[in-house]
């Protein structure tokens, strides 16, 4: 057969676009070192290892709800019930610790696990946009936490050593628990590529249309990332819950711009399919030094949001395909 | 002699990475009927989409009455007095006639957005006079043979005229392809009538009526005009070799590859297969390296019913057995758990994933002749990947290369190779597999139909054109408004004609 066969044409080298391409996908390591570059220019103790240490600290939270929410934004959609679910889920933690001890911390990651999945199940079956599922289910659990809180933080004092470990246990002086947290982004980014299925989330985001004509079950793998972002809200409320001795039901709503930005700063495109846990670990990492250089610089801690909001949009604004658009929703 | 009423010069239109028009010139001289003849995809939809202002051209001029003048939408083409009957009819069937052939430039006879029919059937009527046409404009076009309603195109076209001062030049997209006996007849005497007040392109790959009507003829091939010529002297055997550059388009069809079928096996089997609104009782059997056919034009079914067999949307009525036992799919996950490919007619959608490397998309539907339980066997990957590349002859930088940078032809390879990874692939579902594709490529894909069917997989096929059907097919059934109109026998030596088939189509 093989003289039958004709060469067809030429395909190209790579093109400026293509250059351009792998700029965009250094830039938020160059963004990084610049930013701890200039941070330490003004405060020449911020490498030391006590400040790492309480980045690192800041950051785990930031970083858990960040990498729920990466599973999501690789598949095209947005979860934005992720950190009122954290918050509801400290709650629960702080009612039950007490009695339940250990079970207590497993019984809130089941339940968050459960709101993932159900946020998931409704949005892949009953086909209708993730936003606004979300937003739905947003009002949702933070009304339910604010309801069973009576409004207002509990205290964790009988049944706390069962999560005080996160913020005790330390190696080289730095938390083991936020060390986890990185290690946990490192062995997801791993099964990506060892997995044969492992780009399912890439492909969803990508070509939902080609993933389901070769017999992909787009379905589950868009509720399997909306449980996982649940099970990960759950992850980051009992780390809050563990730094703050206590449980709110607001306890991780500052949080949610924080852990949006870290996802698309770390180049995970927000029309979905480009972009992995390693890009949002970059990504809480610029955010936490961005908020350690705010104060350094003189800046007001109330004008943080402000600045989250900015940076979410002009990361949105440099790294969005629009080519692969055809109308922006 | 005087100055051509429409000249083309130097027109070059290049799409990505393929070349569609490559310096193409000729002219077209008062009253004179143009011949413009090539294959699919030798460039002809590409020249008449520049003529209509759809495309700009990379390169090149267009002139009117020896002008330079440029079309940046279909408005401006009209303006300029050229009419386009389109090969597949553009008209809006659900109206009347009259509203169809002033639909656009209804003028004075819509007042606020409202009709004054008196004025619409008026002026609608004299387009109709003009072509001596006994339409009423007032008819619904959903009620109007298939060569009635062309006329009411051809009357549609020469509207051109309202609006331009110089004679229009009206150009016919295939306007036979689907014609027989006597309509073909009055469509030669139109043509003719047309020669007094209009100059005319007839494009075409009907040879023998090209010659009959023209007064010159172009040739192009491979988006060159490769040759000009007089139909006096010329004959359908030369016509052919300059258009196709090789012996017989059953060559280029890779007619002689074509085996019978003698296995009896019956691979898939449908029975009375049926879904609300779009066919009902739809029964047949597709044996092991059988290709099946299906034609019928829009509407008549065909693509709903391939979407039902691979699952992708449900049916009410009837049964699908696929080797013995009757399977049901909520979704394409079971269909292709059970052994069902597809190959969609929306490439770019459906087929490949944009952004994936070439190597994913070989394994997305199938990943596990490349894995060891859940885990991916990366070396073993790229060496069955790098086989495919080579296998299929795929153009790419490599097989980590982003398949949107690839040639639709070469996509399409990969889309291929993605099915022929599986091992239970059984049926494979070819919904207009060499759409957008040059002809070499087209070739390559003939080839592996041929290997398929002597892989032992049945194949349903739903073709770009009827002699691809043809030519491919082992039998075909012809449908129309939801049914199957008749089934015709295809073996080798044993081909029934386009004409045939278009009897039971319209």
């Amino acid at each position: 057969m093989s003289q039958t066969l004709t060469t067809a044409p030429l395909v190209k080298t790579p093109t400026a676009a293509d250059w351009k391409g792998r700029f965009l996908a250094a830039l938020p390591f160059i963004v990084l070192v610049l930013l701890v570059l200039i941070v330490t220019s003004r405060q020449p103790n911020f490498v030391a290892l006590g400040s790492v240490r309480g980045l690192l600290e800041s950051m785990a939270p930031i970083l858990l709800l960040a990498l729920g929410q990466t599973f999501v934004i690789l598949t095209g959609g947005i979860d934005l019930s992720f950190a009122a679910t954290a918050s509801f889920g400290s709650v629960l933690l702080a009612l039950w610790l007490p009695e339940l001890g250990v079970a207590g911390v497993f019984a809130v990651l089941a339940v968050m696990t459960l709101i993932g999945f159900i946020n998931g199940f409704v949005i892949a079956k009953a086909q209708i946009p993730s936003f606004i599922a979300t937003l739905g289910a947003l009002g949702l659990y933070s009304g339910l936490g604010l309801a069973i809180s009576g409004a207002s933080n509990i205290r964790i004092s009988t049944g706390y050593e069962a999560i005080a470990w996160i913020t005790d246990i330390r190696v080289a002086q730095l938390p083991l628990a936020a060390l986890l947290v990185i290690v946990l982004a490192i062995l997801i980014s791993v099964a990506m590529r060892v997995l044969n299925r492992g780009k399912s989330f890439h492909a969803i985001g990508l070509a939902e249309q080609a993933l389901l004509m070769s017999g992909g079950s787009t379905v589950r793998i868009r509720i399997l990332a909306f449980t996982l972002c649940g099970l990960f809200s759950g992850l980051a409320a009992v780390m809050l819950a563990a730094s703050q001795h206590s449980g709110g039901p607001t306890l991780a709503d500052t949080l949610q711009l924080p852990a949006i930005a870290a996802v698309v700063i770390g180049g995970t495109a927000i029309t979905g399919g480009v972009g992995g846990p390693i890009k949002t670990v970059i990504g809480a990492l610029i955010i936490v030094v961005l908020r350690v250089g705010l104060t350094a610089v003189g800046v007001d801690p109330s004008f943080e949001q402000i600045v989250y909001g900015i940076v979410i949009i002009a990361a949105v604004v440099l790294t969005i395909d629009r080519s692969r658009l055809g109308v922006v929703k | 002699m005087s100055t051509p009423v429409l000249e083309v010069r130097n027109l070059t239109k290049t799409f990505k990475n393929v070349v569609a028009l490559d310096d193409v010139t000729f002219e077209v001289r008062r009253h004179e009927v143009v011949g413009l003849i090539g294959e699919n995809g030798a460039g002809k939809s590409t020249l008449l989409k520049i003529l209509s202002g759809i495309y700009q051209p990379d390169s090149g001029e267009i002139l009117r009455n020896g002008k330079k003048t440029v079309f940046r939408g279909v408005k401006d083409s009209a303006k300029a007095g050229i009419g386009m009957v389109h090969q597949e009819q553009s008209l809006v069937t659900s109206v009347t006639v009259a509203e169809n052939i002033l639909l656009g430039s209804e003028g004075n006879a819509v007042i606020a957005g409202i009709y004054n029919w008196r004025a619409l059937n008026a002026k609608a009527q004299k387009q109709l006079d003009k072509i001596q046409s006994p339409i009423s404009p007032k008819e619904h076009v959903e009620d109007l043979s298939f060569a009635q309603r062309q006329m009411v195109e051809l009357a549609k076209a020469l509207g051109v005229e309202e609006f331009s001062e110089d004679e229009p030049v009206i150009v016919l997209d295939e306007p036979s392809s689907v014609l027989e006996g006597d309509e073909l007849e009055v469509l030669f005497a139109q043509i003719e009538r047309l020669r007094q007040i209009a100059s005319v392109i007839f494009v075409s790959h009907r040879l023998d009526e090209v010659l009959r009507v023209s007064d010159r003829v172009y040739i192009l091939k491979d988006g060159k005009c490769v040759a000009e010529r007089n139909p006096e002297t010329a004959d359908v055997d030369e016509l052919h070799r300059l258009m196709v550059g090789r012996e017989s388009s059953a060559e280029f069809y890779r007619e002689n590859d074509q085996k019978h079928v003698h296995e009896e096996k019956v691979v898939l089997k449908v029975e009375g297969l049926g879904k609300s609104r779009a066919f009902s009782d739809v029964s047949f059997d597709v044996r092991l390296g059988e290709v099946l056919g299906i034609s019928g034009v829009l509407g008549s079914g065909r693509e709903e019913l391939t979407r039902v067999l691979f699952g992708a949307e449900p049916f009410d009525s009837g049964t699908i057995t696929l080797d013995g036992k009757k399977v049901r799919f909520a979704s394409p996950v079971g269909a292709v758990a059970a052994g069902f490919g597809y190959i969609p007619a929306e490439r770019r959608i459906e087929g490949i994933a944009q952004g994936m490397s070439v190597q994913d998309n070989m394994f997305l539907a199938d990943p596990r002749p490349v894995s060891f339980g859940p885990f991916l066997l990366p070396k073993k990957a790229s060496e069955i990947a790098s086989q495919w590349i080579e296998r299929l002859r795929i153009r790419t930088p490599d097989r980590n290369a982003n398949i949107s940078n690839l040639s639709g032809g070469n996509q399409q390879k990969v889309v291929l190779a993605k099915w022929l990874n599986s091992p239970r692939l059984r049926v494979l579902i070819l919904d207009h597999p060499t759409r957008g594709l040059d002809v070499g490529a087209k070739e390559d894909v003939y080839t592996f139909v041929r290997q398929l069917c002597t892989q032992g997989i049945a194949i349903i096929l739903l073709a770009d054109t009827l002699e691809e059907t043809i030519a491919l097919s082992h039998s075909i059934i012809v449908m129309r408004d939801g049914e199957i109109q008749s089934r015709f026998d295809a073996s080798p030596g044993n081909k029934p004609k386009p004409v045939e088939l278009v009897q039971q189509m319209v």
